[in-house]
């Protein structure tokens, strides 16, 4: 799986649980939280990510604050 | 002791979206309650459209509260959104979103247990088989008290708050608890949210097989033709609040909530305690100091089935002895169905709306009453009552009683 699908839906899943935050600012040098989601938002996010990319990575692996570039590592680690 | 008034109140169910309209559905004793198509249980469901824009908040609310309740309930489950709303509704009633009372004196008592049933076997549904991608978030949604929670965050209530459960009672044991917080005077105002509840499938079919539920159509609440209840969906929300603080920002209020009384009949079963009620009823009279001679309007508990129907009716009989005869009764089960955990906040609102308003709705489809000792509100159209003091009841399973008792303002 390429890292621009990964990152498309973390776009989708973001903006699905977060509305008021424009995709164009999802970028790999950003952390979820910087863009103004709680704690529950990014668990839901990334979850949903997983959900539709059909893999599973353990919650614990998630660092928290971590850039959007590392999740789509992770995310690519386990895919 | 503090004085309790009402200065708040806000709505949902089948019949209205908000107060106001439940006003107009309560003089025409609009009947929420629509038989199934294929011949299953009847049941008063949120209108379609209202339920897809929950929570609605009024005209006038603070864009920065329309924004807040718009991220706190996104993707939520139906009660949590009904719950937002109504609680939403009954704060700006009450002008609190512009005379403000500071967050530690404000509490916050939900009335409800075991709201998320449904939510649950949906989640299971889809989940069972792929655990890893359940939405964390359940481990909020899940809980009861998600609804204290969010609307704490909501209105920035930092008071005492908790959830309240009794069964079907849970709306009175919710205003007990509340009234007493701003009696005591531990909260100058204390929202009390009647929850929604959201029967799951199976939650359902329990009701319908211990033999609570109506499992096809029914005559309605205390006529010869009950046959059971008929849920309703709905949740509601009024406003508590000491009259000194309600004196001091100059708030209006609606009602007083006189007295109170929650208590147990030793019974763990679905049977109703004819003796228990009459005595949480006597005892709540007591507490607002009036005698049955004051009582001008009863809005009973009365759900249609026919065991409670009667052991109510005889406990009013032998509650108000000779007065009997001045006090309208009625129930909004008729209209709303039966809210469950919400009744009792949701037939809170219809008696101050219908105090205020000077009227008893109707008893829609009232004919030929099982118990024809009470002065029944007929069957169409609604009644000009000067009502002073009324009486409203709630009782659930497990032996729970509740009655309160509402008196117009001075």
């Amino acid at each position: 799986m390429d890292d621009v699908a990964i990152l498309e839906s973390i776009r989708r899943q973001t903006v699905a649980v977060v509305p008021e935050i424009d995709p164009a600012e999802i970028t790999p040098d950003r952390s979820l939280a910087d863009l103004g989601c709680n704690s529950v938002d990014r668990a839901d996010i990334v979850t949903a990510v997983m959900e539709e990319l059909a893999i599973e990575v353990p919650l614990s692996e998630f660092r928290q604050g971590a850039p959007v570039g590392e999740l789509v590592e992770l995310l690519r680690t386990h895919a | 002791m503090h004085t309790v008034t009402v200065t708040g109140v806000g709505v949902v169910c089948a019949i209205a979206g908000d107060a106001g309209a439940f006003e107009r559905a309560l003089r025409e004793g609009r009947r929420g309650v629509c038989s199934c198509p294929d011949g299953g249980p009847p049941a008063a469901l949120l209108d379609e459209e209202v339920r897809e824009a929950l929570p609605v908040l009024p005209a006038g609310a603070p864009d920065a509260l329309r924004r807040s309740a718009e991220r706190l309930t996104r993707r939520a489950p139906l009660p949590l959104r009904a719950a937002v709303g109504v609680a939403a509704e009954a704060w700006i009633g009450a002008g609190l979103h512009i005379a403000a009372v500071p967050g530690d004196r404000v509490g916050l008592v939900v009335a409800g247990s075991n709201l998320t049933g449904r939510h649950l076997t949906d989640l299971h549904d889809r989940y069972a088989n792929r655990p890893a991608h359940l939405p964390p978030r359940a481990a909020l949604r899940l809980l009861d008290t998600d609804h204290v929670g969010t609307i704490s965050q909501l209105l920035q209530i930092r008071g005492e708050g908790c959830t309240v459960g009794a069964a079907s009672a849970s709306g009175n044991a919710g205003l007990v608890h509340g009234a007493r917080l701003v009696a005591t005077g531990e909260a100058d105002v204390c929202l009390v949210v009647g929850a929604l509840a959201d029967l799951s499938a199976i939650e359902e079919r329990a009701l319908l097989n211990v033999g609570a539920m109506a499992p096809g159509p029914v005559g309605p609440p205390f006529d010869e033709t009950h046959g059971g209840f008929a849920y309703g969906q709905g949740a509601a929300c009024v406003v508590l609040e000491s009259r000194r603080s309600a004196r001091a920002r100059g708030a209006e209020v609606l009602a007083e909530l006189a007295g109170w009384d929650l208590r147990l009949a030793a019974n763990s079963l679905t049977e109703p305690d004819g003796e228990a009620e009459a005595a949480t009823m006597t005892r709540a009279m007591s507490r607002a100091g009036v005698s049955p001679g004051d009582v001008s309007y009863v809005n009973a508990h009365g759900t249609g089935a026919p065991l409670g129907d009667a052991a109510e009716a005889e406990a009013l009989r032998w509650v108000l002895g000779e007065a009997v005869g001045g006090a309208w009764v009625n129930s909004t089960k008729a209209l709303t169905g039966h809210c469950l955990a919400a009744a009792g906040v949701v037939e809170a609102v219809a008696t101050v709306v219908q105090m205020r308003g000077g009227f008893v709705h109707p008893n829609p489809g009232l004919a030929h009453p099982a118990d024809p000792g009470l002065r029944f509100a007929p069957a169409t159209g609604g009644v000009r009552a000067d009502i002073g003091v009324a009486l409203s009841n709630g009782f659930g399973f497990g032996g729970f009683n509740g009655s309160v008792v509402f008196r117009a303002p001075a």
